[in-house]
């Protein structure tokens, strides 16, 4: 055992800050230079799809090797990729599409001019996803499924020009046998698009209404019947993403700043015991989930999955990313009920929105109750 | 001892029911808070003639002589219909400060006009490094020549932007957050050299931040002893927590049961939701944290209002118990209904918004509990 990273993976991760120190884009810029960054990264070689394969134009990272990555670009706030077709969708096209399929749709998704939204949810089918009930039917000719049916929280379908979709086929047998993945094109006039306003008053998801779109058979992926198990797989690998290690890393520090420039006293928020502990609690759970992600890290490199464990990074990781926005609100005071703009401190303004918006974290992607039941069944045999 | 609430109590309660029930859905209050002043004066009259507004002052000022366990009865219902209009502000805030420290000519000159709906008015005490400690009182107030001249700044004033009338708390000697030295002062709004920053609240009310540059008051605008402010601005806060706490609980009571009612309807996996073991522990837990949140907001009313000498530490563990369940409650409530409780569109968005306000007025979980071990 060696809780040290090998000098290879330190000279990496040299490289990686390296690279951020000279081609992050400062300020504003962030915004409105974002494509420069993009291309920088593309042509550093493949670091645009950092988790894409060689074969496929991604750079092959290691296991090690991603995490480092990630962990630099987290600590260094780089703007933000929308994973639907880069780490969603492109794996599946990738494990189980056909050559013509990752032909026509993997450029584009790389490039970043087609956005893709993910249509798994729907209105009965929350926590018990596999109880979908879109309806997928094959036209007599064979040629095209004419699919019916709703999807809820879709983040971003109305700026998707497709979606990747969950749809049942068939509704003999187990309720995860008839399910199938389409592909849809969001321009296709059966398509309808509601917005949802979220708590806070955000616009991200949205209602997908589906009347009888008409989906050639080529855009279905892999098997009929078979869509379940393509999802699966990757739905656990979203789960250790939700779980956000690195940004609450960075979020428990910029909340340490925030507390510290708030005067109480002779001293600071963070001399007052009470305040002091729940952040000290903070970094110690913090520090563990760290080491939790390592180790099942370590697993993936020696070629098992990642599992289970990847439920309790989902629950924690969760849990902790709505603890250290409650920070923040405390930290604001009296300005910390303000949602226009006050004269309080520049963060009490991103402070209630923080906290609003992580109260869907341990929703999506898997309730925290559903990973429990996750745990229970799986790592403990209890039924 | 007698424990139970009196008749006309009932009665007051009965018919705020009525009020919140035929006036007062989500979608109107949505309308209201989308509005420029953010609630109903038509509203705000009917309070007036229905006798709400009158209820907490005595008898020779106008009022209905009521005590603060009707207020306490009045909040839980506002609570129950999260109703937006200017009580906490008008007659909970500014009401006692006149009705405590009012001369005879400031509390003919005001209280009727609160009492038939006709003025608004609010009290200012949080100044921007206030953070939570209340006391801490930097605005200057000097006399000269008959006048006095206000200079500072206010934080966080709730319905500033309607009022016509703002007590302010100010310094007249001493510094920081010294007891001694605070004095209150009746500021119109319209004064020159006050100006206003109007925002509003997460929870769709108003707010502003107020500036003062040498507001000039005559003398007998100040409300009370010059100097001796600091009982009134502790009488001010605790009866605002108080009516704060009887509002969490009716927020609190529509939460728990709107959250049993979504999970009995809501079925995955082939069951309802309630059938499920942890959300039906979950939600026991709700209803047992809200219930002793409940008793204590009644005992703590009564004992403020026979003057006990444990009203201060009682109002501590009140505030802090307050915070602590309503953070629970709203947000498994939120949890519970998964994706549908993050929508606007149903209730729980806006009761959970609101309890997280009044989390964080007047000194959140973690203040009030350090002062009542302290």
């Amino acid at each position: 055992m060696d809780i040290e990273f090998s000098a290879e993976d330190l000279a990496f991760r040299e490289d990686v800050s390296q690279f951020i120190k000279d081609n992050l884009p400062k300020g504003m810029d962030m915004w409105t230079k974002r494509g420069e960054w993009f291309k920088a990264m593309a042509e550093k070689g493949g670091w645009d799809v950092h988790k894409w394969p060689t074969e496929f134009g991604g750079p092959g990272f290691t296991p090690v090797q991603r995490y480092i990555f990630d962990q630099e670009m987290a600590r260094n706030s780089t703007p933000p990729q929308i994973p639907f077709g880069v780490t969603m969708l492109a794996p599946i096209l990738m494990n189980y599409g056909t050559k013509e399929q990752q032909d026509r749709f993997l450029p584009t998704i790389r490039d970043g001019s087609v956005n893709w939204c993910q249509g798994y949810s729907e209105p009965g089918a929350g926590s018990d996803l596999a109880n979908l009930k879109t309806r997928a039917e094959l036209t007599e000719d064979g040629k095209h499924y004419i699919v019916n049916g709703q999807k809820i929280w879709t983040t971003l379908a109305h700026i998707a020009h497709w979606m990747f979709c969950l749809v049942r086929t068939s509704s003999n047998g187990p309720k995860q046998e008839g399910i199938t993945f389409l592909l849809i094109p969001m321009d296709d006039p059966g398509v309808e698009v509601k917005p949802i306003i979220t708590l806070g008053g955000a616009h991200s998801v949205n209602e997908v209404y589906l009347t009888d779109v008409k989906v050639p058979v080529e855009d279905m992926i892999g098997e009929e019947g078979k869509g379940w198990t393509y999802a699966k797989g990757l739905l656990v690998h979203e789960r250790t993403g939700l779980a956000g290690i690195q940004n609450s890393v960075l979020g428990l520090e910029k909340a340490k700043d925030n507390a510290g420039d708030v005067k109480i006293g002779a001293g600071t928020l963070l001399d007052v015991p009470a305040f002091r502990n729940k952040v000290g609690a903070l970094e110690a759970e913090l520090l563990a989930l760290e080491f939790l992600e390592l180790q099942t890290l370590a697993q993936v490199s020696a070629g098992s999955d990642p599992g289970p464990e990847s439920s309790i990074m989902k629950l924690k990781g969760t849990e902790i990313q709505q603890r250290i926005s409650e920070l923040n609100i405390e930290a604001a005071g009296i300005y910390g009920t303000a949602w226009g703009e006050s004269s309080g401190p520049g963060f009490a303004r991103g402070a209630m929105g923080g906290y609003l918006g992580t109260r869907a974290t341990t929703i999506y992607g898997g309730a925290s109750e559903v990973q429990k039941d996750v745990i229970a069944k799986k790592v403990l045999d209890l039924g | 001892m007698d424990l139970s609430y009196t008749d006309e109590q009932n009665l007051l309660r009965d018919s705020l029911q009525r009020f919140v029930s035929s006036n007062y859905d989500i979608n109107h209050r949505n309308k209201l808070t989308s509005t420029e002043e953010g609630f109903s004066r038509e509203n705000w009259q009917q309070y007036a003639d229905l006798g709400w507004l009158a209820m907490s002052f005595a008898e020779e000022d106008g009022g209905i002589g009521g005590t603060p366990v009707d207020t306490q009865v009045m909040m839980e219902e506002f609570g129950k219909g999260l109703i937006v209009e200017p009580f906490l502000a008008s007659i909970v805030m500014a009401g006692t400060a006149l009705s405590e420290a009012g001369s005879e000519a400031q509390k003919e000159a005001l209280i009727p006009g609160l009492i038939d709906g006709s003025l608004i008015a609010t009290v200012a005490i949080a100044e921007p490094d206030t953070h939570q400690e209340f006391e801490r009182i930097n605005m200057t107030a000097t006399l000269k020549d008959g006048e006095y001249s206000l200079s500072g700044q206010k934080a966080v004033v709730l319905s500033a932007q309607s009022a016509n009338q703002i007590i302010v708390a100010a310094r007249t000697s001493g510094q920081d957050a010294d007891h001694d030295g605070i004095s209150f002062f009746i500021v119109a709004a319209d004064s020159k050299g006050l100006s206003r920053k109007d925002f509003p609240t997460v929870d769709g009310l108003r707010a502003s931040d107020l500036t003062f540059d040498s507001v000039k008051v005559p003398s007998d605008s100040l409300l009370g002893e010059a100097g001796k402010g600091y009982p009134l601005l502790t009488k001010i806060i605790n009866r605002a927590i108080l009516a704060l706490s009887a509002e969490a609980v009716g927020a609190m009571e529509i939460l728990y049961k709107d959250t049993i009612a979504y999970t009995k309807q809501r079925e995955q996996f082939d069951h309802a939701l309630s059938d499920f073991q942890v959300l039906k522990h979950r939600m026991t837990e709700m209803f047992v944290e809200y219930s002793l949140a409940k008793s204590l907001t009644l005992k703590a009313t009564m004992l403020e209002s026979q003057g006990s000498e444990e009203t201060q530490r009682t109002i501590h563990a009140l505030k802090y118990l307050i915070g602590k369940t309503s953070r629970f409650v709203a947000q498994n409530a939120v949890q519970l209904h998964g994706g549908m409780g993050m929508t606007e569109e149903l209730r729980v968005a806006h009761y959970f918004k609101r309890l997280t306000v009044i989390d964080a007025m007047f000194g959140n979980t973690d203040y009030h509990l350090e002062r009542f071990v302290g």
